[in-house]
């Protein structure tokens, strides 16, 4: 009925394009009808005035039947829907702070939503962008001794290929070498080089863009390489000539067969290098082998392979392990017939992260999606005090024949329309934190940042989250509108008692609802605070004061032939051993912390398995790092190539493996393996322990070198050369000692300019990182929640008291103290409070396991933490409480009696 | 509509049959078909006036029929409806059911007589 009205008058414009001419049509079609009975009648003897009257009668209802016939050119459930929207949107202009309020805080919640669900897609749902990426498996070899699995040998990939039913192709690939570089004038580039099996890019499902795969018999592409499309692009100025050119890779020279297409990425790490693959041979490789160790020849890949169409994941388990059995049964070696008789295949994608990386994330994003819920409540609410104050105009349209349904599809609109807008809205935040946080989700999620833009399927999770937004936000007020009773309501001087004391119950409920789940998330942000706080009291067992520590990969190959310690590194130390105000320099292979380069030594000593971290030291590394000393010495400029080999162990390795285990000094003198044939090593000191991989883990058994004892003919050398971290302890600013320390990397090699440089300091906290990044989170969410908790009790309070405030009136006419009204308002906001904290805190302790994984020093139950969250959610709402509560103490009899 | 058994509900498509049908036979506007409908039927019918032109509109909009301008000889506006070529093909199809369905609602009515 209204869209008739709104029609009639403001003809608007579709009505005027499509359909003026038949209602014209149809009025004078009509007219005429009127006007001929009308004549007929007259020419019987009626008077004009009967007969006109008459023949509108004998016609019918015009205006019913008017618009009954013009319904054919509607279409009815699209113009009521248009009809809402403009409704909505005028009744937005008209309450802009209502508006505001609720579509800022569905922005919130959907914006956290939307963002850590950009990072779960980016880490876990969708980790690489191959054909059928759920089809590829990894495929590696286990043992009695490593049951988790091993990288399996050239052989046992070429026998399972000859062997396996289970899969359509197997590949495999391995690493080019710590540091692999783009050789050119004016600077080389750094590049990320893997070599890959001649069917690795068909198996994942990608072909080059340009130019062609490799071919298929490994033999015949020697000397060729294909190029990733950053590289072509940044480089190569996009030159579709590319193909046939030759480009240096290290010291080798190669020839283009390829580009790949854009945004492929192959191993998925979380790298900004670009990328060049080159061809695996493995008869070469093994040729190399062979001439390298004594003996046995030996060259290790990574498989990776797709399971055939129908094969489960299961059933190519059961045949592989079969397989491997019969392979195993070949071997030489009589310890790795018994031991090495299964396989282990798993998803490729679910390689890359590790589970408790996964979990970590999916519990961030289950805050994210509490944070969510508390704004929906929020919402909720607000629109419940609202449709409460539209009961009279909602009554009014149910007078004029507006059905429940047409109610309740009203306020699905509007509530679309607010969550559509929360939903842009949200969506920019979202994109403007991973922006924010890109270079945090990069340095600590294993692929890197997500990319900024969402895609389509990021966009349809929002819609649908939205949608489901505006259904629960609505769900409860649209169906108490609709099913208001109308005669009441349009009854003059409609008593505000008859909102009834069973509404506000219910709203009291869900402000506790809110305040419940706002617990949960400032115990969890308070748990990963302390976390943090007790990760940073840990003594680390080294001084990390004062400390600059530079990453020195260089580019073996340039080195080739030369001793790289004596032609870079000692000279290196010695220039920057003289720079004004350094204290002390050294180098390491890597510094504590950094996941640097490191090495796992495992020796049969005696029938007895010894396993050490192994590290490559200079003398003065010592004295950067103040280590401490628990016996003998460390080591000094006496030891040299032709000295003694000497070693440096640690506690944890004297715990292990001293004659006596109380007493490091034991192990002093002590021989232990040899650094080469007639060069044993002898132990020389113990230093306390020190943290190395993590300042949560305690320390494994490590043992040091020397850097000054290193000869290339040793086979350790490669290891101590390939990567090593300087660090320096010096009081001066960290301005003006990096420009030195720069101007002397690039005098050694110009690649080192761009060394990184960090203070150890950044270091340390780095290496929490990801907890910083959590709580930093959490803190977001917490504040955000808290928030939401307290302006949502402050609505409900003022709403109740505003509606009461005649009965107020009537009290404090009658006698009642004003204390006691106070006391009234707060007593209420106190149950609200303490019924949620209560709830709460079984929650948080349900939820406390989420976040178990990130934790340190500090339990998933415990105590303090979540009385200090519940204090502060009481602290916070009472003081929110206070304001209505004083206005409802200083109500003014005379006025509040006088407004009813 | 009475819910007198003197006089029943048109079945639904009834008001269709009869407008395109007298229509076919001459256009006419709105007022004339009506009173064709009614002189036609000896007032068997009991139609209310204005219900014809709900129908008269839905049969436009399908394309059953179409209108025209003009002005009547008294001088005021008048639309005259028509039958087209598609509403023809839909009287005569509709007209086929309905005597087959009248013929066998008569076919069941006489058997159970007799």
């Amino acid at each position: 009925m209204f869209q008739g009205f709104a029609e009639e008058s403001a003809m608007n414009w579709w009505t005027a394009l499509f359909r003026r001419r038949r209602y014209e049509d149809l009025a004078i079609s009509i007219e005429e009808h009127i006007a001929l009975k009308a004549e007929e009648l007259m020419e019987t003897g009626m008077s004009r005035e009967d007969a006109e009257r008459t023949a509108r009668r004998a016609f019918g209802n015009r205006t019913a039947i008017t618009e009954r016939s013009r319904e054919a050119w509607q279409w009815p459930f699209l113009e009521s829907l248009w009809a809402d929207v403009r409704y909505a949107l005028r009744q937005m202009r008209r309450n802009p702070g209502f508006a505001a309020v609720a579509i800022g805080t569905l922005a919130l919640g959907l914006g956290a939503a939307t963002a850590l669900f950009t990072v779960v897609d980016h880490v876990i749902l969708r980790p690489v962008a191959y054909k059928n990426a759920g089809r590829l498996v990894q495929v590696l070899k286990s043992s009695k001794q490593f049951p988790a699995g091993v990288e399996p040998e050239w052989t046992d990939i070429e026998q399972w290929t000859k062997q396996s039913r289970s899969f359509q192709s197997i590949a495999y690939w391995t690493g080019m070498g710590l540091r692999n570089f783009l050789v050119r004038e004016p600077t080389s580039v750094e590049i990320r080089g893997t070599r890959v099996s001649t069917n690795l890019f068909a198996t994942l499902g990608v072909r080059p863009e340009l130019g062609h795969d490799f071919a298929s018999s490994p033999g015949s592409n020697a000397g060729t390489a294909i190029i990733g499309d950053g590289l072509w692009r940044t480089v190569f100025g996009a030159n579709r000539n590319i193909v046939g050119s030759a480009i240096r890779i290290n010291d080798k020279t190669l020839t283009v067969i390829g580009v790949m297409p854009p945004g492929f990425e192959f191993p998925a790490v979380a790298s900004d290098l670009p990328q060049v693959w080159t061809p695996i041979d493995p008869a070469a490789d093994m040729a190399a082998s062979q001439k390298q160790a004594e003996g046995s020849a030996a060259v290790y890949y990574t498989a990776l392979a797709r399971l055939r169409p129908g094969v489960t994941l299961a059933a190519a388990q059961t045949e592989m392990n079969v397989v491997q059995g019969r392979v195993a049964a070949q071997y030489k070696d009589a310890d790795a017939r018994k031991d090495q008789v299964g396989t282990v295949i798993a998803p490729y994608a679910s390689t890359l992260v590790q589970a408790d990386v996964r979990k970590a994330l999916l519990a961030l994003f289950a805050a994210a999606l509490v944070l969510w819920l508390i704004a929906v409540v929020n919402v909720t609410n607000l629109l419940l005090a609202r449709a409460t104050s539209r009961r009279r105009e909602i009554a009014m349209r149910g007078a004029l024949g507006a059905s429940r349904g047409r109610v309740l599809q009203q306020m699905l609109v509007e509530g679309l329309l607010l969550s559509g807008a929360a939903s842009l809205l949200g969506l920019g935040l979202s994109i403007a934190s991973v922006k924010l946080l890109a270079r945090q989700l990069k340095d600590h999620l294993p692929l890197g940042a997500p990319p900024l833009m969402p895609d389509r399927w990021i966009l349809l999770a929002l819609l649908a989250m939205t949608v489901l937004t505006a259904a629960l936000a609505t769900l409860w007020p649209a169906w108490m509108s609709a099913r208001a009773p109308i005669e009441p309501a349009l009854r003059q001087g409609g008593v505000q008692a008859g909102t009834g004391r069973g509404q506000h119950r219910l709203r009291g409920v869900l402000v506790s609802i809110e305040v419940a789940m706002s617990l949960t998330l400032l115990v969890s942000c308070g748990l990963l605070l302390r976390t943090i706080y007790a990760l940073r009291q840990v003594p680390l067992g080294y001084r990390v004061d004062h400390i600059l520590v530079a990453r020195l990969d260089i580019p073996r190959y340039r080195f080739t032939g030369r001793d790289i310690t004596q032609t870079l590194y000692q000279p290196l130390l010695a220039r920057v051993q003289q720079i004004k105000g350094i204290q002390a320099a050294g180098i390491m292979s890597s510094v504590p912390l950094s996941h640097g380069f490191r090495v796992q030594l495992g020796l049969v000593d005696n029938g007895k398995m010894l396993t050490a971290a192994l590290k490559v030291v200079s003398p003065d590394a010592q004295r950067v790092f103040g280590m401490h000393m628990l016996a003998g010495r460390y080591f000094t400029g006496d030891d040299t190539p032709s000295s003694d080999a000497k070693v440096v162990v640690n506690r944890a390795f004297a715990r292990a493996y001293a004659p006596d285990k109380h007493d490091p000094a034991s192990l002093i003198g002590m021989g232990m393996w040899q650094l080469k044939k007639d060069r044993p090593l002898h132990i020389v000191g113990v230093l306390d322990d020190e943290r190395s991989d993590s300042i949560a883990e305690s320390s494994v058994p490590e043992a040091e070198v020397c850097t000054c004892q290193m000869t290339p003919d040793i086979g350790l050398y490669n290891i101590a050369s390939a990567s090593m971290e300087l660090a320096v302890r010096t009081y001066l600013p960290e301005k003006d000692i990096v420009p030195q320390l720069r101007s002397i990397f690039r005098q050694a090699a110009p690649e080192l300019e761009q060394a990184d440089i960090a203070t150890m300091d950044q270091i340390v906290a780095d290496s929490y990182g990801s907890q910083r990044l959590a709580a930093r989170l959490l803190e977001g969410f917490g504040a955000a929640a808290l928030l939401l908790c307290v302006a949502g009790l402050y609505g409900l309070l003022a709403y109740i008291v505003a509606q009461r405030t005649h009965e107020l009136g009537v009290r404090i006419a009658l006698g009642a103290e004003r204390g006691h009204l106070l006391w009234l308002v707060m007593r209420q906001a106190g149950a609200m409070l303490v019924g949620g904290v209560v709830v709460g805190a079984g929650l948080a302790y349900a939820s406390a396991r989420l976040v178990r994984g990130f934790l340190y020093g500090v339990k998933a139950h415990d105590g303090w933490t979540l009385a200090a969250a519940a204090a502060c959610l009481l602290a916070c709402g009472l003081v929110a409480a206070y304001l209505p509560a004083r206005r409802a103490a200083g109500v003014n009899p005379m006025e509040a009696l006088r407004a009813e | 509509m009475a819910k007198n058994t003197e006089r029943r509900d048109l079945f639904p498509g009834a008001m269709e049959i009869m407008i395109l049908q007298s229509l076919r036979q001459r256009p006419m506007h709105g007022y004339g078909l009506v009173k064709h409908i009614q002189q036609i039927s000896e007032d068997m019918l009991d139609i209310e006036e204005g219900s014809l032109y709900p129908a008269l509109q839905r049969l436009l909009r399908e394309g059953l029929l179409e209108s025209e301008a003009g002005v009547s000889t008294k001088g005021r506006p008048t639309r005259i409806y028509r039958v087209t070529d598609k509403g023809l093909k839909h009287l005569e199809q509709e007209l086929s059911s309905f005597e087959r369905m009248f013929a066998g609602i008569i076919r069941v009515l006489r058997t159970a007589q007799a």
